[in-house]
């Protein structure tokens, strides 16, 4: 009786130390960075899936009131107005792009002329930019940019253009060999 | 003599376990962030107006150094029996648009607030607004008002766009009409 209790014992053990191991087997999600900057929080992520196709995503939280500007509208913005939510790579970045940035909240004309300045609704927005690791089994050091402007109904912060922000990422070896 | 095998076996299982199905990375090292960079946007053309009752000037900081600046421009607003406020704006910023929109489409009630000030408009992009200060005036939010004294210093009373709701000139005018005329 007690060694079926410890054998019993073992499967259990085992059975969730292995599901531990490969419950992510088909999925990776690797936090990258973050910064806040004119009250603004960005959050930089790497996900990824068992097909090897990998997704750059920046998820950018403003105070409570405050809204951000859609990744559409021209970086000069809209008759000079406000500037665009951007997630990009750099010139010299090894990642390649492989798609459109993608939003995962709709931008929507605002209440005010000109109608054109499209704005996300209040709250936390994420881009997300399909991408190509680059080769080998190292993680290499590059970098990312970044461009936002913080307003309100009634007042706004300076806008954020083209930070430069670095992060350390895997080669699509590092993956492939897990 | 079994419970010893197995008590042995179980940390066996379990190195043998990670060893075939590694966990994978959760975290990168600590990333360090940029140096902030400017924005690009340039100032606007210069503006002068003289509304009924009050006075719109923009400087530019090519013209002079900004103190002695203020103290010509608050010696001006004394001679026409003005109030000196300084305003913070830049081009890219809808609400200072919306406020500068009402007071040329002469808004009564932004006219009234108005009345008996000599704004003098600071672009943040001409003034490079960096962590929150342009030389020793310290503000977080654009627009915003500075009330000068008769030597073109700052009095300590400051008001911003936080101040009022939804930017329109029902909600602003009363807000402004207090700070610049209230005690």
């Amino acid at each position: 009786m007690k060694t079926k209790i410890f054998l019993t014992l073992i499967i259990a053990i085992v059975s969730a130390s292995c599901a531990r191991s490969t419950i992510s087997d088909d999925r990776v999600s690797l936090f990258l960075t973050s910064f806040i900057k004119n009250d603004v929080k960005v959050s930089i992520r790497l996900d990824g899936n068992a097909n090897e196709e990998y997704v750059l995503s920046a998820t950018f939280t403003p105070p409570d009131g405050y809204h951000l500007y859609s990744k559409d509208i021209p970086l000069t913005g809209v008759d000079g107005l406000g500037r665009p939510t951007l997630l990009e790579l750099t010139s010299e970045s090894q990642m390649k792009t492989l798609g459109g940035l993608m939003e995962n909240v709709k931008a929507q004309k605002p209440d005010f002329e000109p109608k054109d300045l499209l704005i996300y609704p209040v709250g936390a927005v994420t881009l997300s930019l399909p991408i190509e690791l680059p080769p080998g089994n190292e993680w290499v050091d590059d970098a990312v940019k970044v461009t936002y402007m913080l307003c309100s109904n009634n007042s706004c912060k300076e806008p954020v253009i083209g930070k430069i922000v670095p992060v350390r990422i895997p080669g699509e070896g590092v993956f492939a060999g897990q | 003599m079994n419970k010893k095998i197995v008590i042995v076996l179980i940390p066996v299982i379990l190195l043998a376990c990670n060893f075939l199905f590694p966990p994978k990375p959760t975290q990168t090292p600590e990333s360090i962030v940029a140096p902030p960079t400017k924005p690009t946007s340039q100032p606007s053309d210069d503006q002068i107006l003289t509304k009924t009752g009050f006075t719109v000037v923009r400087l530019h900081p090519e013209d002079d150094d900004l103190q002695t600046m203020l103290a010509t421009e608050a010696q001006k607003a004394a001679a026409l029996g003005q109030m000196p406020v300084v305003e913070f704006d830049a081009t890219w910023c809808p609400p200072c648009r919306a406020i500068e929109a009402a007071l040329n489409s002469e808004n009564e009630l932004m006219l009234k607030a108005y009345e008996g000030t000599y704004i003098i408009k600071l672009d943040v992009d001409e003034w490079e607004w960096d962590d929150g200060r342009v030389q020793n005036f310290v503000f977080d939010f654009i627009p915003v008002y500075f009330k000068l004294d008769a030597e073109g210093k700052q009095t300590g009373k400051v008001i911003d766009g936080g101040a009022w709701g939804e930017d329109i000139p029902k909600n602003i005018a009363p807000v402004m009409d207090e700070f610049f005329h209230g005690g």
